[in-house]
């Protein structure tokens, strides 16, 4: 029996139990980070087409469960007119997650068409709560 | 072979009890018994891990059929991560690096707690982290 070794299992679950609540509470909320710019749509590798109002610029790795749920609503998502969706492997390209300064994945960035971003996501972002977030760039010049 | 997630969250949860028990008893013998249960997978792949098996087996079969199925790789990986810490900490444990021993059995313990209670992959998260600090250095 080790007195430090249970003391140690107690502080270990304390902690991790805050942190899995943070990162639940954290996980799928829309952060407005409107006013910040980078290159999205050249990080993502495409031009916006003459119907193109928004890019969701999914950030992804390899080994990911909640990325490929991400992807695969984002990709439904995309069949709307104005919605671009684009992936980005940060194990293939770990610049795009530097500049983007992205810790987690999937950590999805919506962008305008001038490359203004709108807000990002981390995790598997609320279907009607993004569409409501970028409803007004959305409909906007349409 | 697509994985039941209630099934890899149940082998997370005996993963928790175990490596508690390493903590509390400081047996060098028992994290290395848990260090080859992820070895198993890690090396030959889902159908080959223990607790997955005993899921399979003993509790699936009890449970309403899984709605969704999550792809094995990423929990292959992080058998993997897994398979690292309990490596160093029976290392440490069996060579009298007691502090090791603690230190490396309690990460694998924060990382298994927070994936059977919370369903989240630490070890997954771990890749995306790796993946961008190599960018930054051969940046």
């Amino acid at each position: 029996m080790s007195l430090t070794g249970a003391i140690v299992v107690v502080a270990v679950l304390a902690v991790a139990t805050v942190v899995g609540l943070v990162l639940r509470s954290r996980s799928g909320r829309i952060r407005t980070t409107a006013g910040r710019t980078a290159a999205g749509w050249q990080l993502a590798g495409v031009t916006p087409g003459p119907d193109d109002r928004v890019l969701l610029l999914q950030l992804s790795s390899p080994v990911c469960t909640p990325c490929r749920q991400t992807a695969a609503q984002l990709t439904e998502l995309a069949g709307r007119p104005g919605l671009r969706h684009v992936e980005v492997d940060i194990g293939e390209r770990p610049e795009a997650a530097r500049t983007l300064d992205v810790m987690r994945t999937p950590t999805t960035i919506a962008f305008s068409r001038d490359g203004r971003e709108l807000l990002r996501v981390s995790g598997v972002p609320r279907r009607q709560e993004l569409l409501d977030a970028l409803d007004t760039e959305l409909s906007a010049a349409r | 072979m697509q994985l039941d997630p209630r099934g890899v969250r149940f082998a997370a949860a005996i993963t928790t009890v175990v490596l508690a028990v390493v903590l509390i008893t400081g047996s060098g013998w028992l994290v290395l018994a848990q260090a080859v249960v992820f070895a198993l997978p890690a090396l030959f792949g889902m159908r080959f891990s223990p607790y997955g098996a005993l899921f399979r087996v003993a509790v699936g079969p009890r449970l309403a059929p899984p709605t969704e199925t999550e792809d094995p790789e990423p929990v292959r990986f992080s058998q993997t991560v897994g398979l690292v810490f309990t490596v160093v900490a029976a290392v440490g444990y069996l060579a009298g690096l007691t502090a090791l021993g603690v230190v490396a059995t309690a990460l694998a313990l924060a990382a298994a707690f927070l994936n059977a209670a919370f369903g989240f992959c630490l070890g997954c998260e771990m890749y995306g982290l790796i993946a961008r600090a190599r960018g930054a250095r051969t940046a």
